[in-house]
C-alpha cells in the first residue's frame, strides 16, 4: 500500500497560473481559503519554508523572532515568492503582525500585501468583526483581480472547501486504520497547504480507499502538539523509536479542522468556520479550552503522552505551556517539550529527549 | 570478585564509564576514562578491558547509554541516559524523588516515581551554561584545577555576581573581574552560584519532589552540593558513585535481558 502520487508544489502553482488563475503566498495560520478561491486565487501556504539561508530577513528582524517569520521574509527577498501575485499576512502573533508592517512600510514587495486582522475570541461580536474584515478583504481582492464573485459564487467555493475539510477530518479520524507511516501520512495531510481543494479531495479519497478495519500496529501512541512538524524527519524518527502519532494539535494540521459554517451569509459563514475551529492560542482560546481539547484528543486516540514540538521563540505557544503541562500532569499524562529552529536539522539532543520520552511512556 | 553477568557502558561527552554487575545486580567491577575523540577505538578498548576481567564476553549482555550509545555496535540494545540514570539511582538509593545530573555536555533533571519510573524530565542541552563544561572552561581560565574549584569557592564568603548565563560571556566577565582586582575565590563562588541558579530553574520546570539527589561528575564538587542545598532548601542525597549511575542503570537493563 502506498500513498497516492502527490503533485509537486511548483507544478501545481504553474498549472494554476497557466489556466489563468492567481497565486497568493499565505503566511500562517488561519485565512479564508474559500474567499480566495472564489476570486480564482490559489492560496499557497508559506511555513517558513524550512532549511533556507535566512540572511536577508535578519536585516529587518530581531534575532528572537521565530524562524518561520525570518525565513518567510528571507525567502521573499531572495525571489522565492516571485511566482506569486499576492501576499496574505494574517495577524497571527506579534511577529507576523510585525512582518505585515515591515512588508507594507519598508520592504514594499512587488506583490500587493493584504493583512488579515483576526479577532481573539468567538463571541457573536467576534464573528461580526471578522465577517466585516472578510468583506474588506473581498474589496481588496476585487481591486486586484477585477473580479466580483457573487454571494452564490462565494457559497459554492465555501461548500467545496467544506467538503475538502470533511475529508481532511476523516483522514485524521481514521489515521490508525490507514497503512501509512507517520511521515507518509503527514506528507499527505500537508498537501492541503497548497493543493486546490478539488485536487486534495481526489488524493484524500484515494488514501481513504486504502482504509482497513483493524487498527494498524504503529507502536506507542502519542499526541503531537505545536506549530509545524519540521524537519519532517521528526516523523520518521518517531516511527523508528517505536512511536506513532495517534492524533495532533498542530497549527498546520489538527487546529485547522474547520467545521462547516451555519450562516447563509458567505462572509459570516467563513468567519464561523475559522473562529469555531479547534482551540488555538493565536485566536485567543483559553488554556482551559486548549486543555479540554487535548484531553479529548488523548481519550479518542489512546495517546499515552503529549509532545509539544515548538518553534523557538513562538510566544503564543510557549506562554501556554507551563499551565498546559501542569494540567496534563494532573490528568496523569506525561508531556515533553522540544524547541526547534526551522533551519536546523533534528539535533541529537532532541532525538535523545524523544527517545527518553517514549521509553518513559511505553 | 563476583562473576559479572551484565555490562553497562555509558559513553558520555566528557567521560566513558563501564560497569559490570553480578547476578544480584551488585556492582562487581567498573572502569572510567576521559572521553577521546575516536570513540570507536576507546569503546573497543573498554570491551577488551572487560574481557580481561570476565573472560569471553559471549553471552554477557551489554547495554549502551550516553550520547555516544549509537556507536557501540556490540551492545545488545541502547537505552537513553535519562532512563538509565533513573534506574541506576533508584537501585542504589531505593526511593524516588528528583535527580539532578550535571554532566559534561548537558544537565538533566529527572522526576522519579516512588516505584523508580521516570515521570518527567528536562534537559539543558543547548548551551554550555549549567553543565560541567561551564566549570571546566572557567577552571582553565583561572588556572585552578577542577577538583580545587569547589573548596576554593567555599573558602570565602564574598561572592561576586556573574550576570551572564552564557559560558563564553561569563569568561569575558571573569577576565574583567580579575582586572578589577576581585579575588579568584570570590569569582569562583559567583560562578558556582550562577550554575546552581540555572539548575534550580530547570528543577522548577520539572517540579521539586523531595528528596533531591545528585549524580554526574559535578556531584563531586562540594560547592555545587552546598549551594544547591541553599537554593532549594533541600538536603542533597548522593549515591556512592555519582558518575556511574548511567552505566549502572544500563547494566541493570542488560541484566533484565
Amino acid at each position: 500500500m502506498t500513498i497516492p502520487a502527490i503533485p509537486r508544489r511548483i507544478d501545481v502553482i504553474r498549472t494554476f497560473k497557466e489556466q489563468g488563475g492567481y497565486v497568493a503566498a499565505v503566511l500562517p495560520i488561519h485565512y479564508p481559503r474559500s474567499l480566495l478561491r472564489a476570486f480564482n486565487i490559489l492560496p499557497v501556504e508559506v511555513w517558513g519554508p524550512p532549511g533556507i539561508k535566512a540572511r536577508d530577513g535578519a536585516k529587518h528582524l530581531q534575532p528572537y523572532v521565530c524562524s518561520i517569520v525570518h525565513n518567510a521574509l528571507s525567502f521573499l527577498q531572495s525571489g522565492g515568492l516571485d511566482i506569486t501575485d499576492i501576499l496574505i499576512v494574517p495577524h497571527t502573533c506579534d511577529s507576523l503582525q510585525g512582518l505585515g508592517s515591515i512588508l507594507l512600510d519598508f520592504v514594499s514587495p512587488k506583490q500587493p500585501v493584504i493583512p488579515i486582522y483576526l479577532p481573539r475570541g468567538k463571541r457573536e461580536s467576534d464573528v461580526d468583526f471578522f465577517a466585516n474584515e472578510l468583506r474588506s478583504i473581498y474589496r481588496q481582492l476585487e481591486a486586484i483581480t477585477g473580479h466580483s464573485p457573487t454571494d452564490a459564487d462565494l457559497l459554492q467555493s465555501i461548500y467545496r472547501e467544506e467538503a475538502a475539510d470533511k475529508l481532511l477530518s476523516e483522514l485524521h479520524r481514521c489515521r490508525r486504520n490507514l497503512p501509512f507511516s507517520n511521515l507518509a501520512f503527514y506528507r499527505l495531510l500537508r498537501n492541503r497547504e497548497h493543493l486546490p481543494a478539488e485536487t486534495f479531495m481526489e488524493l484524500a479519497q484515494k488514501a481513504l480507499a486504502q482504509k482497513v478495519d483493524t487498527t494498524q500496529d504503529g507502536g506507542i501512541p502519542i499526541l503531537l502538539s505545536g506549530i509545524v512538524p519540521e524537519p519532517m524527519s521528526l516523523l520518521g524518527a518517531i516511527s523508528q523509536m517505536g512511536g506513532v502519532v495517534a492524533a495532533d494539535d498542530l497549527a498546520c494540521c489538527g487546529r485547522r479542522l474547520y467545521p462547516p459554517g451555519q450562516s447563509d451569509d458567505p462572509f459570516r459563514r467563513i468567519a464561523e468556520r475559522i473562529l469555531y475551529a479547534p482551540p488555538d492560542p493565536t485566536r485567543g482560546n483559553s488554556i482551559k479550552e486548549r486543555l479540554e481539547h487535548l484531553l479529548q484528543l488523548v481519550e479518542t486516540s489512546g495517546a499515552k503522552g503529549v509532545i509539544f514540538y515548538e518553534v523557538k521563540f513562538c510566544e503564543p505557544e510557549l506562554f501556554d505551556l507551563p499551565q498546559l503541562r501542569q494540567g496534563l500532569q494532573e490528568a496523569g499524562l506525561p508531556s515533553l517539550t522540544i524547541e526547534m529552529d526551522l533551519n536546523d536539522p533534528l539535533s541529537h539532543q532532541a532525538l535523545t529527549r524523544l527517545e527518553a520520552f517514549l521509553e518513559m511512556i511505553q | 570478585m563476583s562473576k559479572i553477568q551484565a555490562l553497562g557502558l555509558d559513553v558520555g561527552s566528557t567521560t566513558v564509564k563501564m560497569v559490570g554487575l553480578d547476578a544480584e545486580g551488585e556492582m562487581a567491577w567498573h572502569f572510567l576514562e576521559q572521553a577521546e575523540p575516536l570513540l570507536e577505538n576507546q569503546i573497543a578498548r573498554f570491551l577488551e578491558r572487560a574481557r580481561n576481567v570476565t573472560g569471553p564476553l559471549d553471552g554477557i549482555p551489554l547495554v549502551a547509554t550516553g550520547y555516544g550509545r549509537g556507536l557501540v555496535n556490540q551492545a545488545t540494545r541502547t537505552v537513553t541516559e535519562i532512563t538509565c540514570h533513573a534506574r541506576g539511582i533508584y537501585r542504589e538509593l531505593g526511593h524516588g524523588g528528583t535527580l539532578v545530573d550535571i554532566g559534561g555536555q548537558d544537565s538533566k533533571v529527572i522526576g522519579i516515581s516512588p516505584q523508580g519510573k521516570v515521570i518527567d524530565f528536562t534537559m539543558n542541552d543547548k548551551c554550555a551554561a549549567g553543565t560541567g563544561r561551564f566549570l571546566e572552561n572557567t577552571a582553565s581560565r583561572l588556572k585552578v584545577s577542577l577538583d580545587r574549584m569547589g573548596p576554593e569557592a567555599l573558602s570565602v564568603s564574598d561572592e561576586v555576581s556573574i550576570s551572564s548565563t552564557c559560558t563564553v560571556f561569563a569568561e569575558s566577565e571573569v577576565i574583567s573581574l580579575i582586572a578589577h582586582g576581585v579575588s579568584i575565590a570570590s569569582i569562583l563562588r559567583g560562578l558556582h552560584r550562577s550554575l546552581v541558579k540555572r539548575m534550580v530553574s530547570m528543577i522548577l520546570t520539572v517540579g521539586l519532589t523531595p528528596p533531591l539527589m545528585l549524580s554526574g561528575g559535578v556531584a563531586q564538587n562540594p560547592a555545587i552540593r552546598q549551594m544547591l542545598e541553599e537554593e532549594t532548601g533541600q538536603k542533597i542525597i548522593l549515591p556512592h558513585y555519582p558518575q556511574l549511575m548511567g552505566a549502572c542503570g544500563a547494566a541493570l537493563f542488560a541484566l533484565d535481558a
